[in-house]
């Protein structure tokens, strides 16, 4: 076209679809444009470049194995000899249900055995007899405690910062939001469902609260396709799709310069730029075809209990290798929420996903991966150690239990081959060496060189911070380097 | 198997630092009661079993003390025994404790005199009960209507609401951002109202109305649309948890009627029913309809239809599991939808238990499921087929008879020429045996099948080609079994001709006294306790006043009982209803309410940001006989509503958050408005109301899809819990468990990629590329260009704009041409499907200014 005529004639001449009013308008619009009244300055903007912590990080990717529903601690890491003594007669502690109707105070001592591994020595259950091959590698917190025993109430704690509130950024957020991502190719957080449907609290479990969307993990879907929509149609493939992208981030960056400082415009401008991206690198990272049979059989996909999750465990391992900042496991339909039927439920629960945990450490190990990539395997909460009453033996389960609980963390700077805290002998409350979410949630940070008390948001005219201002520590006692 | 938040949780969110000032003098009612609530009441006053003789819901009683002597000596902070048993942490047991904050709180009150606001009660019922600071929280005090601040005629208040607004931005040194412009507004106004653009007709006509009611005008014009119904009516199915199916088992089955209660939404909405009539029908539509349910008129079956808001709860009954827990859930369920969308409070948590935030005692539910018990009765349940009704009317019935007996004549007369031509077949194929064996197989194949012996059964199995059956005839005899076939048809003809028969999805209750209700011991329903009788809130009743409901309301067939309760509800004197409305729909419009909860207004719920504000809209909603229609235009001719979104840096630096609105917020289009503005942008939207759900299916990838080309709007796509629609749910559309009360706002790649490459953008983009060169013919790139923009955008393309598209046109052309694709568009069509396609990806089409 010829660049000789105005617009203003150009539109003169052809404007046969649009109304004269219409352009009229544009044109006087445009006039107002020329003088703006005011224009806001810069507003924060946010990206994901990777950006270097304050301190020298011993940690430098996240992988959580987020098992909801509340592990019974008891029966898995932390072995209760008194218990096991006195089952079947009644506590004498005051006991918190939340299923009063099927509340007892008959003590259920572990149906499982414990024995001692490793060179360490960890006492670990027999349902776990592949974490007993790993146990030198890690840490096994047994004194974990939200002090609430409802699931959302301790989920969001664990996330979130604060017990039961919703709607705040989850620790992937904070720790993409601090640190950026190694991959510009993938998201930076991104979350791996289970194919029986999301975990309790649905999407909140990975939100960015009031952090820009940009900082909100990505879902994989639990089944093939993992990213719908990944790949165009042939007749768009390549040097065509570029054009088109190209175009369409013009036509967003000049809206966006319409709309100074809007975080939302920002950050769907750049979901494209990554989605372009992901084309090529999550088609590659997701494709576990290239892997050793060697492998694939230490995640334990060549068997049907384990597939699934190892699959997931095996994805996960390839999306840090590829420079993913973190990365989160759920489950779906709350398996370890072992209420009835514990002696099938947790045993099933175990088997599907203990092997596909250890592997995924000692796989990080084998790769040199594991000083740098943080482990986490744990729920939100514990279980009672009495009896959840549904009459015949067999279908017996244990209540929730925030009050003492146990957990592990494997590598990124965490020493290995150790316990850490202690329940009560009952295994009812957190007795020695509390450990909270928020006391995890500081030492974390500090693993990935921040500071919890520094590292800030702003938001409402305050800082913000995920602990919250919450009294909490750094857990100095399991670090590998003080 | 949930738990849900658990109410022992959130002292941390009741301790609110700016509501105690170190100054002010200590009062049992403000500050201490709400400590001993939490943590002491439950021993010590809850039950009539008082944990050492001790009861501490009153000071006095507290003085009083239990086994252990008095419990606080006033004045005297450290004699007190319970002080030291607080610090001492024995008190309570268990692990939650007193922050050192709270005792100091304790302490500073006794040592102060143990003070209380006011005289205390000489009478107390039994249990915790409501306390006048309780009752003096903000969302249970009677509706008022607010003063309007005044302002000089300069300072662009165009309503009330803009006084109120304005009040508090000059509070922090802001004012009201600019108008937007004129094009910006009409697009508002066309998404706010219809979810749609406007068409370039729509917009050339608002842009050269010049006169100052233009406005104005269009608001009125866009509010008569039935568009308008088609889009608000998605807003109250979100609250009202609309499925297309039942959910609860995994055969989530279907609800084939279910629409009929979407389409009664959308028409009410659509003819501006008052609120208060539209609420009445729901709760209790049945019970302004005379029994028997049979030949209704069109206006008895819309009040009946109505009660399907009472039927959307998941109900799992009819479809493999109608126990005494499921339907028990679908009970609760129901009240969860009843609380959280019209009283904005969560009223689940009193069911184990009195509720430990908000004052609603563990009665008061029971008494409030009392009022919907004698239609949903979990010991005389029925599955949602029994409660199906007909609405065939006698004359249908009769109808159908007749059509029925002409089809019954036709299939015996087709029966007799059956029998004619299988003997004939049959007298044919014995001609092939002996006479012997003749009349042996003629007796076997004569003799009923169950009357045989075994030697006729054997010989039949001997001679299989004697046993012709009406389904091998044809092998016997071609042109008998044709001619049997058109009897088939005929009777099949006959058969159509029966009036349909449809049927609504509705809450009745049988004949037959009422059940009794039943306070369930911490919520369990096989611990039934006292019997209740029914009564609302008695937080929501005026102090003194508890609005309670008749058993059994002997002027109509029914009990009566939902009929009352939704009477008091929308009496206007009601606190919650208008609020929890108005607060809806300006949430709808702003983005946020002003509770930034809206099925939340208790405790654990936000305060209000413009308290004055919202209740003058409330008390202007009733006094407008809760016009739904005049809420909208109230809110949209405002001059807050009617501000640029553009942001300052003045407003970033006091509010980043436009809590205080000096500017209008720019939003997402939500799911459904993005997928119809796309049909539209294609001309494809069918512009067609009511009617059963569109189809959807999965793809090859299992993503769930609209069946077929369907394209009528969004509302009516199936809801099925457990089949989501993968294009809306990317978009952040409710999946139904029980509702929605507020849709979230995503980002994503996983939205990006869907724009990008799938089928349903792409082939949009086609069709959208296709309008252009229909409306500005195919030689002239330019006139493309600008029709693109128009259609997309309501806006003919900026210069650069233009450029650029020519530009992008031109040179991806020429690398078509370079490089062919086998079977594809051609080159200059290809173009422009993937500029359309970029449009339609674009943030100009995705948000509203």
């Amino acid at each position: 076209m010829s660049t000789a005529n105005t617009r203003r004639e150009f539109l003169a001449q052809n404007a046969m679809g649009v109304g004269s009013m219409a352009l009229a308008w544009l044109l006087q619009e445009e006039d107002l444009l020329a003088n703006p009244a005011k224009i806001p300055q810069a507003q924060p903007t946010f990206d994901m470049q990777p950006k270097s912590p304050p301190h020298p990080p011993q940690a430098e990717a996240m992988i959580s194995l987020f098992m909801h529903g509340g592990p019974a601690h008891m029966d898995l890491l932390d072995p209760k000899p008194e218990l096991t003594k006195y089952s079947g007669t009644e506590y004498a502690e005051d006991v918190q249900f939340s299923f009063v109707n099927r509340a007892s105070k008959t003590l259920f001592g572990s149906p499982w055995r414990f024995q001692q591994h490793g060179e360490c020595g960890t006492e670990v259950s027999e349902l776990l007899p592949h974490f007993a091959n790993i146990v030198d590698d890690a840490c096994v917190i047994r004194s974990m405690h939200t002090g609430h025993n409802g699931h959302e109430v301790s989920i969001r704690y664990w996330h979130g910062g604060i017990p039961a509130v919703l709607g705040r950024p989850t620790l992937g957020s904070w720790l993409t939001y601090a640190l950026g991502s190694e991959s510009q190719d993938l998201p930076a957080y991104m979350v791996l469902t289970d194919p029986g449907g999301h975990p309790v609290d649905g999407v909140n479990n990975w939100t960015n609260g009031w952090m820009p969307p940009l900082f909100q993990g990505t879902v994989l879907r639990p089944n093939e396709p993992r990213i719908l929509n990944l790949q165009p149609p042939q007749h768009l493939k390549g040097e065509l799709q570029r054009q088109n992208l190209a175009f369409l981030a013009r036509l967003n960056q000049s809206h966006l310069d319409r709309h100074p400082g809007e975080n939302d415009l920002e950050a769907r401008i750049a979901s494209y730029e990554l989605a372009a991206r992901m084309q090529t690198a999550a088609t590659e990272a997701l494709d576990i075809s290239s892997e050793t049979e060697a492998t694939l059989r230490l995640y334990g996909i060549d068997q049907p209990e384990t597939k699934e999750y190892g699959t997931r465990c095996l994805i996960a391992r390839r999306l840090v290798e590829r420079g993913v900042r973190f990365v989160q496991l759920f489950l779906g339909g709350q398996p370890w929420d072992n209420h009835s039927s514990i002696k099938t439920g947790l045993a099933a629960v175990c088997k599907r996903t203990d092997q596909p945990a250890a592997a995924l450490v000692q796989d990080l190990k084998q790769r040199g991966m594991l000083d740098s990539t943080l482990v986490h395997w744990g729920g939100e909460i514990g279980r009672l150690p009495v009896t959840e009453n549904h009459g015949a033996a067999e279908a017996q389960g244990r209540d929730h239990n925030g009050q003492g609980f146990s957990t592990w963390l494997a590598g990124g700077g965490v020493k290995g081959g150790m316990t850490y805290g202690e329940t009560d002998e009952f295994g009812h409350r957190a007795a020695v060496n509390k450990v909270t979410p928020n006391d995890l949630q500081a030492t974390l940070l500090h693993l990935f060189g921040l500071e919890h008390e520094q590292l800030s948001f702003r938001y409402n005219g305050r800082e913000q911070h995920l602990t919250d201002g919450r009294e909490c520590r750094i857990v100095r006692e399991i670090l590998s380097k003080a | 198997m949930r738990y849900y938040l658990s109410a022992l949780v959130a002292l941390l969110l009741l301790a609110d630092p700016t509501t105690s000032v170190a100054d002010a003098p200590l009062t049992f009612e403000q500050d201490i009661r709400p400590i001993f609530k939490a943590y002491c009441l439950d021993c010590h006053g809850a039950t009539d079993e008082l944990e050492g003789g001790l009861d501490l819901r009153l000071r006095r009683f507290a003085e009083r003390g239990g086994e252990s002597g008095a419990a606080i000596v006033p004045g005297d902070a450290e004699k007190s025994y319970l002080v030291e048993r607080l610090a001492r942490g024995e008190m309570p047991p268990g692990e939650k404790k007193l922050s050192a904050e709270q005792i100091e709180t304790i302490r500073r009150w006794i040592a102060s005199g143990a003070a209380t606001a006011s005289p205390e009660p000489e009478m107390l019922d039994p249990g915790i009960g409501i306390t006048p600071a309780e009752r003096a929280f903000w969302s249970f005090q009677p509706n008022r209507r607010p003063d309007v601040p005044s302002f000089s005629t300069e300072e662009r208040i165009a309503s009330p609401i803009d006084a109120f607004v304005l009040t508090k931005l000059k509070e922090h040194g802001l004012s009201f951002s600019p108008e937007a412009d004129k094009l910006t507004q009409l697009k508002r106004a066309y998404f706010g109202l219809t979810g749609l653009p406007p068409t370039p007709e729509q917009l050339e006509a608002f842009l050269a109305d010049e006169s100052t009611e233009a406005y104005a005008r269009l608001i009125d014009t866009l509010l008569e649309s039935p568009r308008y119904g088609e889009r608000w009516a998605r807003h109250w199915l979100d609250v009202a948890g609309y499925a297309d199916t039942e959910g609860y088992t995994n055969a989530d089955a279907d609800r084939p009627w279910a629409y009929k209660y979407r389409d009664y939404v959308i028409k009410s909405l659509n003819e501006g029913k008052p609120l208060d009539q539209f609420i009445q029908e729901q709760l209790a539509g049945d019970e302004l309809v005379p029994l028997p349910h049979s030949n209704l008129a069109p206006e008895q079956i819309e009040k009946l239809v109505a009660t399907g808001f009472l039927r959307m709860a998941a109900d799992g009954t009819g479809s493999g599991s109608n126990d005494d827990a499921a339907r028990n859930q679908t009970i609760a369920d129901t009240l969860k939808i009843v609380s959280t969308s019209l009283l904005g409070l969560s009223v689940g948590c009193a069911q184990c238990h009195d509720h430990r935030y908000d004052p609603i005692p563990q009665k008061d539910y029971y008494q409030l499921r009392a009022m919907f018990e004698p239609a949903l009765s979990w010991k005389q349940w029925r599955t949602p087929q029994q409660r199906l009704i007909s609405l065939y009317t006698d004359e249908d019935r009769a109808n159908a008879a007749t059509v029925e007996a002409e089809a019954q004549t036709i299939a015996a007369e087709k029966g007799q020429k059956q029998a004619t031509y299988m003997a004939e077949a049959f007298d044919k194929e014995l001609q092939k045996y002996d006479e012997a064996l003749r009349v042996k197989l003629r007796d076997a194949y004569t003799t009923p099948g169950d009357k045989r012996n075994d030697e006729q059964t054997a010989l039949l199995k001997q001679y299989p080609a004697v046993n012709i059956s009406p389904g091998t005839l044809y092998q016997y005899n071609q042109a008998a079994a044709d001619d049997l076939k058109k009897y088939d048809e005929r009777i099949a003809e006959t058969r159509s001709k029966k009036p349909v028969e449809e049927f609504m999805r509705v809450l009745t209750e049988p004949v037959g006294g009422p059940p009794e209700t039943h306070l369930f011991h911490r919520g369990e329903y096989r611990e039934p306790k006292d019997t209740v009788t029914p009564a609302a809130l008695t937080i929501s009743s005026p102090p003194g006043k508890r609005v309670e409901i008749a058993s059994v309301d002997t002027a109509i067939p029914t009990t009566g009982r939902r009929l009352a309760y939704a009477r008091w509800l929308t009496s206007g004197e009601h606190p919650l209803v208008a609020r929890v409305i108005v607060n809806r729909v300006w949430m709808h419009h702003f983005g946020r309410g002003i509770v930034g909860t809206p099925a939340d207004f208790g405790v654990l719920g936000e305060r209000p940001s413009h308290p004055e504000l919202l209740d003058w809209l409330a008390s202007e909603f009733m006094a407008s006989g809760w016009n739904l229609k005049q809420l909208h235009k109230l809110i949209m001719t405002s001059t807050v509503y009617r501000q640029s979104s553009q942001a300052t840096t003045d407003g970033l630096a006091a509010d980043s958050g436009n809590t205080l609105y000096w500017r209008m917020p720019i939003h997402r289009l939500d799911a459904e408005a993005l997928r119809d503005r796309t049909l539209a942008a294609s001309g494809t939207l069918v512009d067609q109301l009511y009617g059963a759900p569109i189809n959807i299916k999965a793809d090859d990838t299992g993503q769930v899809i609209v069946d077929g080309d369907e394209s009528r709007r969004s509302i009516y796509i199936r809801v099925k819990r457990t089949q989501p629609v993968a294009m809306l749910t990317a978009f952040d559309a409710p999946v139904m468990e029980v509702n929605c009360e507020r849709r979230p706002s995503s980002t994503a790649a996983t939205q990006a990629l869907m724009m990008m490459n799938s089928e349903f953008v792409l082939g949009h983009a086609r069709k959208v590329a296709e309008r252009v060169r229909a409306t500005a013919g195919a030689e002239t790139t330019g006139q493309q260009i600008v029709a693109a923009w128009q259609i997309t955008f309501c806006r003919p393309p900026r210069d650069e704009e233009l450029a650029a598209a020519t530009t992008f046109l031109d040179e991806q052309t020429a690398y078509l041409q370079a490089h062919p694709i086998p079977d594809n568009l051609e080159p200059s069509l290809h173009a422009m499907t993937n500029l359309c396609q970029a449009l339609l990806s674009s943030n100009e089409f995705l948000y509203v200014d």
